[in-house]
């Protein structure tokens, strides 16, 4: 079947927070690519489809969490990890799934979206860089500062 | 701090030998630097074990099936939208993919006759090969296809050869035969098919389309002929001998 529908279920799953509303936004998405067929210039087909799943949900989002979305200014300004909150390796190997999901669920939306792009989707930077439309240098940082965030969080003690 | 952000590319093996040999050399002589590696590697495997399988639920195919076709069945599908379908399935993937998102499942390969029919009158010549002798004709596919087509003639019944050329359907070389009655033009296709059926007419776009299978090979004979004189020219065409 559909050999990229999997990823695209994964991104729009993590980008919209639902499941169900995942479901909405892939096959909203799925019609945008096959109305836009024709501008495909080639290349990477897995970016190009997740490029267009992507736009569907910020679609999707402004219309339905506009909180989520955060300017790039707001972004600069979030503090990063301070050392010190770093749990051991071990600690993250066994965390369980919920709370790992708990972790990137709390990420902004730019810096989730390159973590699950990056971790889940499996793609390269250069790929990652085209469907977020920033440069590389942009997509590590996000990359570096969205795992560090949920390293720290999985090390905080839960009630 | 670079050397911070330079270790999520070391461990997703995007930098450089260079770069990747320097940072391998700060790592061996800084213990906070190779327990950051080691914390980095560690959530990009618990990620990979952990969210990366998830499956999308098997409706959701169903829907976006019917959802492009409800799309289809609102606007019949330009010749721009049958291409469009079959570089969508070129790129999304292998034949099962175009099964699921091909418009109209029954008519594909008569879409794609007719497509190739139309673009073949566009062209300077709908003909790669032009001959009315079918011993230049049949000799000409050898090489080029996998099987020759069957060519005979059909003069005396008003249904002269014009040559031959090479359509990709399905994105299969298959060889295909142009005959002429009057000013019209005639393409014959055969593709090599285990399968044997009834004939079956259908019009596309206008043009008529006929199919029947012969002695393994399925044959679809397009044109802008009415249906009677199509009929007339199968019927001619299943009758010839090739010796005659």
């Amino acid at each position: 079947m559909l050999p990229h529908l999997d990823d695209c279920y994964r991104l729009a799953r993590w980008l919209t927070g639902e499941r169900a509303d995942a479901e909405d936004v892939v096959q909203e998405a799925c019609v945008d690519a096959f109305r836009g067929i024709a501008g495909f210039a080639g290349g990477n087909a897995r970016a190009w489809v997740l490029t267009i799943v992507r736009h569907a949900a910020y679609r999707w989002l402004r219309k339905n969490r506009p909180a989520a979305l955060v300017s790039v200014a707001d972004l600069d300004a979030l503090a990063d990890v301070q050392p010190g909150q770093t749990p051991e390796t071990a600690l993250i190997a066994k965390a369980d799934a919920a709370r790992l999901e708990r972790a990137i669920a709390a990420l902004p939306v730019p810096f989730r979206e390159t973590l699950v792009l990056r971790d889940v989707n499996g793609l390269d930077y250069r790929d990652i860089a085209g469907v977020t439309g920033v440069p590389i240098g942009t997509v590590m940082s996000r990359l570096a500062r969205a795992r560090s965030r949920v390293i720290a969080a999985l090390g905080v003690d839960e009630p | 701090m670079t050397n911070n952000l330079l270790i999520h590319a070391y461990v997703d093996g995007e930098l450089d030998p260079a770069h990747a040999l320097e940072l391998e050399g700060a790592i061996a002589v800084d213990a906070a630097l190779a327990a950051e590696r080691d914390r980095v590697q560690a959530l990009r495997d618990l990620i990979r074990d952990r969210l990366a399988h998830e499956r999308s639920p098997a409706r959701l195919l169903g829907r976006i099936k019917s959802s492009l076709r409800v799309r289809q069945e609102r606007s019949r599908p330009s010749w721009g939208m049958m291409a469009a379908a079959a570089v969508l399935a070129a790129i999304v993937a292998s034949g099962s993919t175009w099964l699921t998102l091909r418009p109209q499942p029954p008519n594909t390969t008569a879409e794609m006759v007719v497509a190739s029919h139309l673009r073949a009158l566009m062209a300077p010549q709908p003909i790669d090969v032009s001959s009315s002798d079918r011993h230049t004709v049949k000799p000409w596919f050898n090489g080029r296809v996998p099987q020759a087509p069957r060519v005979v003639d059909l003069t005396n019944v008003g249904f002269p050869l014009v040559g031959g050329r090479i359509d990709v359907i399905d994105r299969i070389p298959v060889p295909t035969l142009v005959y002429r009655h009057r000013q019209h033009l005639i393409s014959l296709v055969a593709i090599p098919a285990a399968v044997a059926n009834m004939p079956q007419r259908q019009t596309i776009a206008g043009y008529n389309v006929i199919e029947w299978s012969d002695n393994g090979v399925r044959y679809w004979a397009v044109s802008d002929l009415s249906a009677g004189d199509l009929d007339s020219f199968a019927k001619a065409f299943r009758e010839a001998s090739p010796d005659r």
